[in-house]
């Protein structure tokens, strides 16, 4: 991993050497922040599931009030350049930074923008460009700030046991499918480091094991949930198409719920199911839920109404 | 056979790629075996062909830039991650792309849908209808943004210039 990355990302891997029996003890006398994906908006229960478990486990939240959005999705479209998108995602580091030690991000696309922005950094010339506008607000690069970074799959799987203890139900054996989203399977990163690229990731399997859930296996598992870097903007018609297929895929599997980690993947899969029923005929009906959603309703948080839209149903069925 | 003027405008869009983004230079590297198109998601909705956009590049085929082909990429990487050559990286080469067709003019109903995201992110730097964000950082983000195709966008959207949302 090159520099401005490598100085940025929480080693899970260091974590478990030293706190292998409760991972959860490192981050006792950590401030947690949690970083705020544009597309929560629709799901407010991805953090508010996710902050409430964090409390139980009496840790310290917050969030922080001068983060902006990511910009990803300009940088996707060519609106900003690479140096400005590296300032956004610098500026929005070294606010956080002043007030946590850990960023918790519950978006692959906010991950990876945050990861991307540090990437861009290793060009001499871009990091001057970002240096020069950061300039402006007085603020600096951090090298290598106290804050580290961490994806909410990677931290979820680190505590993976602890949360299994705290279960108020257990999901008994409903079939869930599993969606990981592009910007986590395909992350390039991992190409530079053998293991890691080659090592399978199925770390999401492995929680929604620790929740009760039987893995179904299903063709598309690896495929895009149509989002697309807003194809599904762009081209609409066309992208339905890859989401349709994905769902179907999952419910011919036999799989009864589909969880995934990002909201914008959870968005893509979730919205447009009446526009397929125009589109293709049918409406897939298998419900969709991030795995911060899926915890609180199974550790009894609080949830908003579309959290318990499209949980309670299941599990009300399953009598858990 | 090519002649020396061919020969030097090939290099030409190649070298323009290569000046956006230096790592686009490894696209040399391609040896057209295709594994990219396989599972790509652009080309089972659209006649999107990774590996034939690389070539192009590589004999300096201009005409890429016009056609909506660059806009169907899913920026989704798996491309990349299954190619044997080690630093291919498709996403930003199809940015620069995409970059040049906006240079020459050639994205405008790309920019329509874009419209109303740009406004709010200059606006309320989410792009949600709702933030929080004090207008310091607001100002920040727009000073940030000052010059980018970002404000273009949003300038052409108060002045209700043919763009609509
Ligand atoms: S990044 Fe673009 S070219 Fe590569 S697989 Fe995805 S859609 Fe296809
Ligand atoms: S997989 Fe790589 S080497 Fe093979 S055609 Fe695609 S870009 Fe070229």
């Amino acid at each position: 991993m090159e520099g401005y990355i490598k100085s940025v990302v929480l080693d899970t891997d260091e974590i478990l050497q030293t706190y292998n029996d409760n991972p959860l003890d490192f981050f006792k006398d950590k401030k947690i922040c949690l970083f705020k994906a544009c597309l929560e908006y629709y799901y407010p229960g991805i953090r508010t599931c996710l902050k409430s478990m964090l409390e139980d486990f009496d840790l310290q939240v917050s969030t922080s009030l001068e983060q902006s959005c990511c910009s990803g999705t300009f940088l996707q479209r060519n609106l900003i350049t690479r140096a400005q998108f590296a300032a956004i995602n610098e500026r929005n580091i070294v606010s956080i930074n002043e007030i946590a030690d850990i960023l918790i991000v519950s978006c692959n696309g906010c991950y990876l923008s945050l990861l991307r922005g540090r990437k861009f950094l290793n060009s001499k010339d871009i990091r001057e460009k970002t240096t020069k506008i950061l300039k402006e607000f007085k603020k600096d690069i951090l090298f290598s700030p106290k804050l580290k970074i961490v994806h909410i799959l990677d931290f979820l799987h680190l505590i993976r046991e602890q949360i299994g203890e705290r279960l108020k139900y257990s999901l008994n054996g409903l079939k869930c499918a599993v969606h990981y989203g592009c910007h986590y399977l395909n992350l390039l990163l991992d190409k530079k480091d053998i293991h890691s690229f080659i090592a399978p990731k199925n770390k999401l399997e492995d929680i929604l094991t620790i929740l009760g859930g039987s893995i179904i296996e299903y063709q598309e598992r690896d495929s895009c949930c149509g989002w697309g870097a807003s194809q599904n903007v762009i081209h609409r018609d066309e992208a339905l198409q890859i989401t349709f297929n994905k769902l179907k895929s999952a419910e011919s599997a036999g799989a009864e719920l589909l969880v995934t980690n990002c909201p914008t993947c959870l968005y893509s899969l979730n919205k447009f199911r009446d526009d397929m029923k125009d589109l293709f005929g049918e409406s897939p009906q298998i419900p969709a839920v991030h795995i911060n959603e899926l915890i609180g309703v199974l550790m009894e948080y609080e949830c908003d109404k579309y959290c318990i839209e499209r949980i309670l149903p299941l599990i009300e069925e399953l009598k858990i | 056979m090519a002649t020396k003027n061919e020969s030097k405008n090939n290099w030409d869009f190649f070298n323009r790629i290569i000046t956006d983004v230096d790592e686009n230079w490894n696209i040399i590297q391609c040896i057209s075996c295709g594994k990219c198109v396989g599972d790509c998601p652009a080309s089972k909705i659209s006649d999107f062909n990774i590996r034939k956009i690389v070539e192009k590049v590589l004999i300096g085929d201009e005409s890429i830039l016009k056609e909506e082909d660059i806009w169907y990429c899913f920026l989704c990487n798996k491309c990349s991650k299954i190619c044997p050559k080690e630093g291919i990286n498709i996403p930003l080469f199809i940015l620069s792309l995409r970059n040049e067709a906006f240079k020459k003019g050639y994205n405008i109903p790309q920019l329509k849908k874009y419209v109303k995201m740009c406004k709010r992110f200059l606006e309320n730097g989410t792009v949600m209808k709702e933030s929080d964000l004090p207008t310091e950082r607001i100002e920040e983000i727009k000073k940030i943004c000052e010059f980018a195709r970002i404000k273009y966008l949003h300038k052409a959207s108060k002045k209700n210039i043919g763009i609509e949302e």
